[in-house]
C-alpha cells in the first residue's frame, strides 16, 4: 500500500490519502497524494491564507509600489517584515506597509470613503511613488466595498498615479495558493498591455515566478544581462510595476516558480502567443541547462555556454568539497511549494544528500507529481502536513537536517534536528552557481555544528568527553573521510563574501549589437 | 512490447521525470501539447530530420528537445546503434508511456479543470 | 502645557505599531497549560501570529485554526468550529482548555461562537468525550475593535471569568502581569520570593525560555494551570501590573469576589518598583526585606554612574504597548532624559484619563507629544520631514527600519523583538529591569557615538 498513514492521524481518515511513500516500481499513476483541498480544521496545519499568497508572496516584492491593505491593521502588520524579498531601490517595499485601518464604524457604514482618503494620504506621504496595489482582506470582502470603483475614481482625480486592485481575501481558497492564482489573473486582466516598453535588445524575456529572496533575482539577472538579454520584467521580485504592465512585449516567458506564477504564463501564452519555458535556477546542471535553453531559443547558446564554463570552473571545486562531506546525509525537504521539485533531485545529485521526505504546505497535486518524480525511492511525500505528523515523521525518519519554515524550524530544533530556512534562506542567495555553493555551505554548517553535536549529550548519564576544549566542523565532517578526499587539492571550501550582491549591483555589461530596429513606444 | 524496449523506455522516462519540467504543466491539454511538441522534435533531432521552427512555440519545444536529445545521446550508449525506424518506434513508445503517466493515467485531479 | 495628547492626524496607518485583537488573545492563550486555542477565521490570522510569536520567543507552541474557506465565509462557518474542536480533542488527548477566538471575518459574518460552544457542551463533549475535562471558552476579538493590547486584556478577563471560583481563602495573591516576557516573570517571581509572598502568577510564561534537552521536547507552553485559574477567585488580593493588559480581569475579581485590588503602576524603573513593593506590602502585610534594599542599592548605584554624564537631556521617542511606553517614559524622566514623543498604537479613548499621562501633562516642562492611534510613520515623518531631533528610540522590532531611516539608535524593548538575540530573557521590570534598561540605553548610545564619531573620545575616561 503506497499511502502512508500517520499514527497521530488515524482518527482523521481523510488524511490518509495525503501521504505516499514512493515504492519500488511504482509510478505517479499508482499513487499521488491528494492536494489543494480544504484544510481539516483543528489539525494545526502549516497553511496560510489567500491574502498572504497574493499580497505577501507575489504582490509586495514589486519594489516601486505602495502596498496598501484594505482592512483592520492585523493582516498588514502580520505580513510585514517576515520575508527577505529585497530590491535594488533600497527596499522600499520592505520598509513601508500601509493599512486603511478599518474600525467598527466602517464595518457598519462601509469603508469606501476611508479607503479613498487613505489612498490620497499614502501618495502624499511618499510623493516619489506613483504606483499602488490595494489588497482586499477578509473584513472588507465581507462588507462588500467596491475597491475597483474607488481606485478608478482616484486615478481620474490624480492622473499621474496608477492603481492595481487585488481582490483576494484570506478565505479565498484552501491556502495561500488561492491568492497566487487571484493576483496572477488580476494582473494579466487589468494591467498587462497598458504600457508599451522600450525594447533594447533582440532578445526579450519576462522572468516569472522569481521573488528575489536574498537576491536570487539579481543573480539570475546577471546571467541574462551577460547574454545580452533584456529582462522586460520580473514577476515580481525586484520587479517594477510599469515594467510588469509591459509583459506582453516579451519574446519568451522564463518561468521559475510555476506553483505561484504559472497562471500568468499560461494566459500570456494564450493571449499573446508568448511561449512558456519552465526552468530551474537552482543547481549547476539544471541552471546550466536552463541558460542553454534560453540561449538556444534566441540562437545565442554560445553566450550561455561561455557563462556555464566560466562559472562551473570557478565554483565546482567548492561545491564538490561540500558534496564529499554531505554524502548520504538524510534530508527532509519540507518547503512551501516549488522548492520541493526544484531541489528534490539536484541536491541528491550535486550535494550527495538523500531526500527521505518531501512535503508541501500549499502545493497542488501537480507539485507533488514533480516532487515525487524527482526524489528517490522510499521517500515519504506529505501534502498539507500538520504539526503532529511532522514530528512523527521526524522521529521516524531521523533526518540529519530539514529545510522548512521558521516556526517548524523551532520544532525541529527542540528534537535536535538542524534546520535551514527553505523560504527565506539562511545565508543566501542560493540561486546561481555561487549561490548553490552557499546553500551547500549552509547545509554543511547546519549538520556539522559543534553545538548541535553537544546538544545530544546527556551530562547526567553519558560519558563526558573531557579530552577536547573545542571541536571544529572539519573535525566532525572529516573524521571518517578517506585521506584522498580529505586532502584533495582540487577541492576547496566556499571563498565568496558575506554579501555577494554588492559586486553585482555596480556591474557594467558588454553592449551587444541590436539587429531589429527599436520598436517605437506607443 | 519487448522487454528490452520497455527497459529502454523506462530509462528514458526516468531522465524526463528527474530532470525535466515541460511534461508537468497543469492542464491535460497543455501536457498533451507539450509532450507531443517536445518529443516529436526530439525524435526529429535523433533521426537527423529537419525540425520545424516556424513559430515561437516551435522554438520553445525545440530547445527542450535539443537538451533532451543531447542527454539521451550522452547517457544511453545503446542509442547510437539504433536505426531511424527503431528510434521512431522507441520514441513512439516513449510518447505513449509519458502520455499515460502524465495525462491518461495521472491521478492529478486538476488536469481536467477548464480554466487556468 | 507642554505635553500634548492627541490623535494621529492621518486616517490610515503606515507601518503599524500593533497587530489586531486575536493576536493578543493568542499570546494570552499560550500561557495556559494543557491549552490549545482555536482561532475562528482564515488561516492567516493564526499562521502569521504563530510566526510572529515564535520569532519573538524563538520557540514553538500550538494554536489551531478553524480554517474558514470561501464556503464558510458565505454560509457561516460554525461547523468548522465543531470539527476543529473534535479534531483537536482527538489528537491532543492532554488538552483541556480550548478558547475559541473570533476574528474579523467571523465577527462580520456573525458566527455565534457562544452558541456553538453551548451546542458542543451539550452534544459532542458528553457523547464522544464523557468524563474528559474540557473547557471551551468563547473569546470575542473582532480585529476592527481595539488592538492586540485589548485582545490580550479581553482574553485574560474571559479566562478568569470562566474559571475563577469562590473557595477557601488560599492566602495567595493574584499577580496579573500583563503582556510581558519570560524574563519579566522571572524577575517578578524573584521579588515575590524575597517578600515571602505566595502568588498566583497570570500567566506563568517563564517556561518559554525553554531548554533544548538531550531527550527532545518539541513544544513549549506556559505553566498556568486550570487550578491556578480557579483559585484566582479565592485569592486574598489581586495586583494587576498593567492597566491595559489584565486590568479588566482585576476589576472583575474585585467586583465579583470583593478582593482588595490594585491596578498598576507598571513596575518599570526604580520609583514604580518601589510602588509595586509598597502595594505588595499593603495587600499582604509583609515587610520589605533588607535583601531588596541591597538589590535596589545596586541598581541605584548603576544608574548613578550613567545619569548626569550620559543620559541627561537625551531626547527619546517611545512606542509600543501603552503600559510599557508610559512606564518607560516615567523611568526616562527619572533618568534625566527627555521623552519627546510617545506613540500609542490604538485609539483607546481613555488614555486621557490615565493619571500617569495626566501627570506628564501637568509636569513636563518641554515640548512632548503623546499620539494615540499612532503608527511608525508618525515617528519617521517627524524626524525626516518635520525637524524632530532624537537621540534614542525605544520600541519593538517592527520599527527597525524607521530607526535606520532616521539614523537614530534604538533599544529594542516590548513585543516583538525578533531582530535582537535573547531579549525575551531579560526583564524590564523590577530593580534588575531598571538596571538592564538604563545600561542598554547607555551602551546603545555609546556605540552610536563611536560609529558616528560624535564625541566618541568622551568614553576614554569614565
Ligand atoms: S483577517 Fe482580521 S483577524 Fe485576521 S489578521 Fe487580518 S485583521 Fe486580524
Ligand atoms: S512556492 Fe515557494 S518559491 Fe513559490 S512563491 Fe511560494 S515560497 Fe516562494
Amino acid at each position: 500500500m503506497p499511502y502512508h498513514e500517520f499514527e497521530c492521524s488515524t482518527c482523521i481518515p481523510e488524511r490518509k490519502k495525503h501521504a505516499v511513500v514512493k515504492g519500488p516500481g511504482e509510478t505517479l499513476a499508482d499513487a499521488l497524494p491528494l492536494g489543494y483541498l480544504n484544510t481539516i480544521p483543528g489539525t494545526i496545519s502549516e497553511r496560510g491564507c489567500a491574502y498572504c499568497g497574493a499580497k505577501h508572496v507575489i504582490g509586495t516584492p514589486m519594489k516601486d509600489v505602495i502596498h496598501i491593505s484594505h482592512g483592520p491593521v492585523g493582516c498588514t502588520y502580520d505580513t510585514w517584515q517576515t520575508k527577505r524579498y529585497i530590491s535594488d531601490n533600497d527596499n522600499f517595499q520592505l520598509k513601508y506597509t500601509f493599512a486603511t485601518d478599518v474600525k467598527e464604524k466602517h464595518i457598519v457604514f462601509g469603508a469606501e470613503k476611508l479607503l479613498k482618503q487613505n489612498i490620497i494620504e499614502a501618495f502624499k506621504a511618499h510623493p516619489t511613488i506613483k504606483r499602488m496595489t490595494i489588497y482586499q482582506t477578509c473584513a472588507t470582502a465581507l462588507i462588500g466595498d467596491d475597491i475597483d470603483a474607488i481606485a478608478q475614481e482616484v486615478m481620474e482625480e490624480l492622473p499621474d498615479v496608477d492603481i492595481f486592485v487585488c481582490n483576494s481575501p484570506g478565505f479565498a481558497g484552501p491556502s495561500q495558493s488561492g491568492g497566487h492564482h487571484k493576483i496572477n489573473i488580476a494582473w494579466i486582466k487589468n494591467k498587462v498591455g497598458t504600457v508599451e516598453p522600450e525594447i533594447t535588445s533582440d532578445y526579450v524575456i519576462n522572468y516569472v515566478g522569481e521573488y528575489n529572496i536574498q537576491g536570487d533575482q539579481e543573480v539570475m539577472q546577471d546571467f541574462f544581462k551577460r547574454m545580452g538579454i533584456q529582462i522586460l520584467s520580473t514577476f515580481t521580485g525586484n520587479g517594477s510595476y510599469d515594467d510588469l504592465r509591459a509583459m506582453h512585449k516579451a519574446h519568451l516567458n522564463v518561468l521559475e516558480c510555476a506553483r505561484s506564477a504559472e497562471y500568468i504564463c499560461n494566459e500570456l501564452r494564450v493571449k499573446y502567443g508568448i511561449p512558456r519555458l519552465d526552468i530551474d535556477g537552482f543547481g549547476f546542471e539544471p541552471l546550466g541547462n536552463s541558460l542553454r535553453k534560453v540561449g538556444l531559443f534566441f540562437g545565442i547558446e554560445d553566450r550561455a555556454q561561455a557563462i556555464i564554463d566560466e562559472e562551473t570552473a570557478r565554483w565546482k571545486p567548492e561545491l564538490d568539497w561540500y558534496k564529499a562531506r554531505l554524502m548520504h546525509k538524510k534530508v527532509c525537504l519540507w518547503p512551501g511549494g516549488s522548492k520541493l521539485w526544484h531541489w528534490a533531485n539536484v541536491i541528491h545529485e550535486e550535494m550527495g544528500v538523500d531526500v527521505v521526505s518531501v512535503y508541501t504546505k500549499f502545493g497542488h497535486q501537480g507539485d507533488m507529481e514533480k516532487g515525487i518524480a524527482r526524489c528517490e525511492q522510499g521517500a515519504l511525500a506529505i501534502d498539507d502536513p500538520n504539526e503532529l505528523e511532522s514530528v512523527e515523521a521526524m522521529y521516524k525518519l531521523k533526518p540529519d537536517i530539514i529545510f522548512t519554515g521558521k516556526r517548524p524550524g523551532e520544532v525541529a530544533k527542540k528534537i535536535r534536528v538542524p534546520y535551514l530556512n527553505a523560504h527565506a534562506y539562511h545565508n543566501g542567495p542560493w540561486k546561481g552557481y555561487e549561490g548553490w555553493v552557499r546553500f551547500a555551505r549552509d547545509i554543511y554548517n547546519g549538520i556539522y555544528s559543534p553545538i548541535h553535536e553537544l546538544s545530544k549529550l546527556d551530562i547526567s548519564k553519558d560519558e563526558i568527553p573531557t579530552d577536547k576544549g573545542f571541536v571544529t566542523q572539519r573535525m566532525l565532517s572529516d573524521a571518517n573521510l578517506p585521506d584522498e578526499v580529505r586532502n584533495d587539492p582540487n577541492l576547496r571550501q566556499y571563498t565568496g563574501k558575506y554579501d555577494m550582491l554588492a559586486a553585482l549591483r555596480g556591474k557594467t555589461y558588454p553592449a551587444f549589437e541590436q539587429h531589429t530596429p527599436k520598436e517605437a513606444a506607443a | 512490447m519487448s522487454e528490452v524496449k520497455t527497459e529502454r523506455i523506462e530509462q528514458m522516462i526516468d531522465y524526463i521525470m528527474k530532470k525535466c519540467l515541460w511534461q508537468f504543466q497543469s492542464r491535460a491539454w497543455d501536457r498533451r501539447d507539450q509532450n507531443l511538441g517536445v518529443l516529436s522534435k526530439t525524435t526529429q533531432i535523433l533521426c537527423g530530420e529537419h525540425v520545424e521552427l516556424e513559430t515561437p512555440a516551435d522554438r520553445c519545444y525545440w530547445v527542450d528537445a535539443v537538451c533532451l536529445a543531447e542527454a539521451y545521446r550522452e547517457r544511453l550508449p545503446w542509442l547510437a546503434a539504433l536505426s531511424v525506424p527503431e528510434i521512431k518506434d522507441l520514441m513512439q513508445g516513449l510518447h505513449e508511456r509519458l502520455d499515460f503517466l502524465t495525462i491518461d493515467g495521472s491521478l492529478n485531479e486538476e488536469l481536467t479543470d477548464q480554466m487556468y | 502645557m507642554h505635553c500634548e495628547l492627541k490623535e494621529k492626524d492621518r486616517i490610515g496607518t503606515i507601518n503599524p505599531i500593533f497587530t489586531c485583537q486575536p493576536a493578543g488573545a493568542q499570546y494570552a492563550s499560550i500561557g495556559i497549560k494543557e491549552c490549545i486555542g482555536i482561532v475562528h477565521g482564515g488561516q492567516g490570522c493564526v499562521m502569521f501570529v504563530r510566526l510572529l510569536i515564535s520569532q519573538h520567543l524563538k520557540e514553538s507552541f500550538e494554536i489551531a485554526s478553524s480554517s474558514v474557506h470561501e464556503d464558510g465565509a458565505v454560509f457561516g462557518a460554525l461547523d468548522r468550529v465543531e470539527q476543529a474542536v473534535d479534531v483537536l480533542l482527538m489528537r491532543y488527548p492532554h488538552v483541556k482548555v480550548v478558547p475559541i477566538i473570533s476574528t474579523c471575518s467571523t465577527e462580520v459574518i456573525g458566527d455565534d461562537i457562544d452558541g456553538v460552544v453551548r451546542k458542543l457542551n451539550e452534544e459532542l463533549l458528553p457523547e464522544k468525550y464523557p468524563g474528559r475535562e474540557v473547557h471551551l471558552i468563547p473569546i470575542h476579538t473582532p480585529s476592527f475593535v481595539g488592538s492586540m493590547v485589548t485582545g490580550y486584556d479581553v482574553a485574560v478577563r474571559d479566562f478568569v471569568k470562566y474559571f475563577a471560583e469562590k473557595g477557601e481563602p488560599n492566602g495567595k495573591l493574584n499577580l496579573i502581569t500583563g503582556w510581558v516576557n519570560p524574563g519579566d516573570v522571572k524577575a517578578l517571581k524573584h521579588l515575590l520570593a524575597e517578600m515571602d509572598i505566595q502568588a498566583n502568577v497570570l500567566f506563568e510564561i517563564e517556561s518559554f525560555d525553554s531548554p533544548l534537552m538531550p531527550d527532545g521536547n518539541f513544544v513549549s507552553h506556559g505553566s498556568t494551570t486550570i487550578e491556578d485559574l480557579k483559585r484566582t477567585g479565592s485569592a486574598s488580593a489581586t495586583l494587576a501590573l498593567n492597566r491595559y493588559e489584565g486590568g479588566q480581569a482585576a476589576k472583575y475579581l474585585e467586583n465579583e469576589f470583593g478582593q482588595p485590588t490594585i491596578v498598576g503602576p507598571t513596575p518599570i524603573g526604580i520609583r514604580n518598583t518601589d510602588t509595586f513593593l509598597a502595594n505588595l506590602k499593603k495587600l499582604t502585610g509583609k515587610p520589605i526585606p533588607h535583601s531588596l534594599v541591597v538589590e535596589r542599592g545596586i541598581a541605584i548605584d548603576a544608574l548613578t554612574d550613567l545619569t548626569h554624564m550620559f543620559l541627561a537631556d537625551k531626547r527619546v521617542a517611545i512606542y509600543g504597548n501603552p503600559d510599557l511606553v508610559i512606564g518607560l517614559a516615567e523611568f526616562c524622566l527619572d533618568l534625566e532624559m527627555k521623552p519627546v514623543l510617545l506613540l500609542l498604537g490604538d485609539d483607546n479613548a481613555n488614555y486621557g484619563d490615565d493619571p500617569r499621562i495626566q501627570a506628564m501633562q501637568q509636569n513636563v516642562d518641554y515640548p512632548m507629544e503623546i499620539i494615540t492611534n499612532a503608527d511608525l510613520w508618525d515617528l519617521e515623518d517627524r524626524v525626516k520631514n518635520q525637524g524632530l531631533e532624537l537621540d534614542l528610540i525605544l520600541g519593538h522590532s517592527k520599527g527597525r527600519f524607521a530607526a535606520m531611516e532616521c539614523n537614530v539608535p534604538m533599544v529594542r524593548v516590548g513585543f516583538p523583538t525578533y531582530d535582537r538575540a535573547g531579549l525575551y530573557r531579560y526583564p524590564v521590570v523590577g530593580y534588575e529591569g531598571a538596571t538592564w534598561l538604563a545600561e542598554q540605553m547607555a551602551n546603545t548610545l555609546f556605540t552610536d557615538m563611536e560609529y558616528k564619531k560624535n564625541k566618541e573620545w568622551v568614553l576614554n575616561v569614565w
